[in-house]
């Protein structure tokens, strides 16, 4: 009951970072050893190292993607090096057992992609499929799932992701970790996809070639950047991309419900998941009715960061037995509870700060908090709460928290403005 | 005859242990029988000093060729004759004297102000706070709590703190029966309930008032500099039961464990505080009240006050960029 709003929130597992072993068991028709044949050796595995102990931080997989020799694979693959450049570098490692270095050419941290520019001109590579591809279509993933070895992995193409922030190919297949950057193919061998993601149990995710493609044509004439500015180019995308999501979010058109004495805002986008779930046990001198929205979305920045979480919690606390005092107790605890972030460490975020004051809105009076804190990282970034209490009633009350993740501070303000404003009682 | 003067033999902190009455001079002193004034001190030779007047009619004090011989105040050179006032303090083996005539100027008559505390120490007003504390404890066990309670769930709870509570007074009354040889339970009892009565009323005040103006930073301050204030007070009530101290006295002992309890917890909620967490730190205190008795603010301002904020944090990111190598 008093979970943090950091955490439930992320349930899609990214492919980097190998974690416990599962065994790939999949039938292998009579084309895929012909595929895997005739497409692994422009497959690479991609291992980001810590220069001081020659340790792997990081595996995943990538593709040769053009004839200059330039390889494809996710932003989290490498996003160590992206943060610490002084720290890491990139190896990679290609069929015949050749390991080579690579360069981080640029970076689509929204899209989670990156190009590297390795030594691999001239030596063949993966096409971009440019047409669509029908649902139902048969696929095959390349990876390095668990740094087991190269693997393939036959998959269904499920269309495109229609409730979500960013396009995504619905691949229902087995992708684990450490296959992420590799290439979904179709059976002539055109890159549909690049892995990404997984729910578990066949749910998988890809990135669509056509972001790739844009990022190679964006990267095509750029000549060797600075590894430093790969990081206010991060932090440049995400400032860019909060626009297009927080546009419009709590505006006139958004969806209502009704919550005890409550008129409040429900699912503002397509891409939010909604639950309601209500606390009324006999043993229990009150009743909590919980309304619970979010992204099932996120943009992956570092370990320790994302952005693009937007998670909301109406909680109508209820009582006919409880005195006011003894009910403002439990109200109370309640509007303090769950007040610590899951993550964030001292090297990349500040502490946050909290604003608290008695509001007036149009249609009530409540008391307001705001917390924020910044990313050191990617300056102009915050994470933020506003959490808002009804008050004036006496056995009854509602607290409604939303939190952001990666945003402007002007954002932050817009949000917690409209958000408090779309909070309302009915007469 | 009546005394010219007295001789006073005093203890280390200055306090009268002694006094012999001198009815003529010239006055012997020593460790000797035949002397007029006798004092036991192995240091002091049998014939140490004597006190006359002089030529000129001045008290004098003359070192009698003594082993460890006479000295001006205490503890300072070793001198052979020492002019005499009243009042005059001096120094012989380790005994020091002083010399007061009769018409010495007295220090005006205190006035005991333990009268107008003797309330305190009634045993009415002892019943009567004492048992105002478990009611409070159980109203408060109950106001806390948000589930189903028994009456023997509530009644329980304070228990512990109604113990050490009677505990503590029963510590001070017998100090105060080794050091002044009264008990007064009864008063240290009616201190401590008072002591605990007032804190609850306060923290009741400070939650109101934190519910009321959020906005006032410096609050936690006040209530901590009002803490503060309580606790000398308890302990200026403890020792006016259970020391002889001065009003003075007891003032600026009540203080000194005042100010250091209290600065010692500002220094533990600083370096509690100065170590990096991922905690929200707010007062969410919520209260039950019409909300017209509650001042607000518009949406306006809370946006713009929040400003404020975003210079905070960003004031944040420049010192840890400050403190990065």
């Amino acid at each position: 009951m008093f979970k943090t709003f950091f955490t439930d929130v992320i349930v899609v597992f990214l492919l980097a970072l190998p974690v416990g072993r599962t065994v790939l068991a999949q039938s292998v028709r009579a084309t895929t050893p012909e595929i895997f044949k005739q497409y692994s050796e422009h497959v690479l595995k991609i291992e980001v190292v810590e220069t001081g102990s020659a340790a792997k931080a990081s595996i995943g997989t990538g593709f040769v993607a053009d004839n200059l020799g330039r390889i494809v694979t996710n932003y989290h693959v490498i996003s160590k090096l992206v943060h610490s450049p002084e720290r890491y570098r990139i190896e990679i490692t290609d069929q015949t057992g050749q390991t080579g270095t690579a360069s981080v050419l640029g970076v689509d941290v929204v899209y989670d992609l990156a190009v590297l520019r390795g030594e691999r001109a001239g030596k063949g590579f993966l096409a971009l499929e440019s047409r669509t591809v029908e649902q139902g279509t048969r696929l095959y993933s390349l990876g390095h799932p668990h740094d087991l070895g190269l693997t393939i992995v036959e998959g269904t193409h499920n269309g495109l992701l229609k409730h979500t922030l960013y396009p995504k190919v619905h691949f229902t297949g087995s992708l684990n970790p450490g296959m992420s950057g590799g290439p979904t193919l179709t059976q002539a061998g055109k890159v549909v996809g690049i892995n990404v993601a997984t729910e578990g149990n066949q749910i998988s995710f890809l990135m669509p070639a056509g972001r790739a493609r844009a990022l190679l044509e964006k990267t095509l004439n750029t000549a060797m950047p600075n590894a430093a500015s790969f990081l206010a180019d991060v932090g440049s995308q995400i400032q860019a991309n909060q626009a297009r999501y927080l546009a419009g979010m709590f505006g006139a058109n958004t969806p209502r419900i009704a919550l005890g004495p409550y008129d409040l805002p429900t699912r503002p986008a397509d891409f939010f998941r909604c639950w309601a779930d209500a606390l009324r046990r006999k043993d229990l001198p009150y009743v909590s009715v919980n309304h619970d929205c979010s992204t099932d979305d996120y943009i992956f920045v570092s370990s320790e960061q994302s952005s693009g979480i937007v998670r909301f919690v109406h909680r109508l606390l209820s009582t006919e037995e409880l005195n006011p005092l003894r009910f403002f107790t439990l109200y109370a605890g309640q509007f303090q509870a769950g007040n610590a972030a899951s993550f964030g460490t001292e090297e990349e975020v500040t502490p946050f700060r909290c604003q608290t004051r008695n509001v007036r809105t149009a249609s009530g009076k409540l008391k307001g908090v705001l917390c924020a804190r910044q990313y050191l990282k990617l300056p102009g970034l915050y994470d933020a709460v506003f959490r808002a209490a009804t008050i004036g009633a006496r056995n009854a009350g509602l607290i409604s928290t939303i939190s952001l993740s990666g945003v402007s501070f002007e954002n932050v303000q817009t949000i917690s403005r409209r958000y408090m404003e779309n909070i309302k009682w009915r007469r | 005859m009546a005394p010219l003067g007295y001789i006073e033999t005093l203890d280390g902190k200055g306090k009268v242990i002694g006094r012999q009455a001198i009815k003529s001079f010239p006055v012997s002193i020593g460790r000797a029988y035949t002397n007029q004034v006798i004092v036991d001190d192995p240091y002091v030779c049998p014939m140490h000093l004597t006190i006359a007047p002089d030529e000129q009619g001045r008290l004098a004090a003359r070192d009698l060729d003594s082993v460890n011989g006479l000295r001006d105040g205490v503890g300072s050179e070793r001198v052979a004759k020492l002019e005499i006032h009243s009042g005059t303090r001096f120094r012989i083996g380790r005994t020091v004297l002083r010399y007061l005539s009769i018409d010495h100027p007295l220090a005006p008559t205190a006035i005991d102000r333990r009268e107008k505390t003797r309330f305190l120490a009634s045993p009415y007003a002892a019943i009567a706070a004492g048992s105002m504390v478990p009611l409070v404890l159980c109203a408060e066990s109950f106001l806390s709590s948000v589930e189903r309670v028994t009456a023997i769930n509530i009644i329980s709870e304070p228990l512990p703190i109604i113990a050490t509570m009677l505990g503590w007074a029963g510590l001070w009354a017998l100090a105060s029966r080794l050091i002044v040889n009264r008990f007064s339970f009864a008063a240290h009892l009616t201190i401590v309930s008072m002591a605990f009565l007032t804190t609850t009323f306060l923290g009741i005040v400070s939650e109101w008032s934190e519910f009321i103006f959020p906005a006032i930073p410096l609050l936690w301050m006040a209530s901590l500099a009002v803490y503060g204030l309580v606790l000398a007070g308890l302990v200026y009530g403890h020792l006016g039961f259970a020391s002889p101290l001065r009003r003075r006295g007891r003032l600026w002992a009540a203080l000194a464990v005042s100010v250091a309890l209290v600065g010692m917890n500002t220094i533990s909620y600083f370096a509690a505080h100065s170590k990096f967490s991922n905690v929200m730190d707010y007062t969410g205190v919520l209260k039950p009240i019409d909300a017209g008795l509650v001042p607000t603010i518009s949406v306006d301002q809370f946006i713009d006050a929040s400003q404020k904020l975003k210079e905070e944090l960003n004031r944040l990111v420049q010192k840890a960029k400050g403190a990065q190598p």
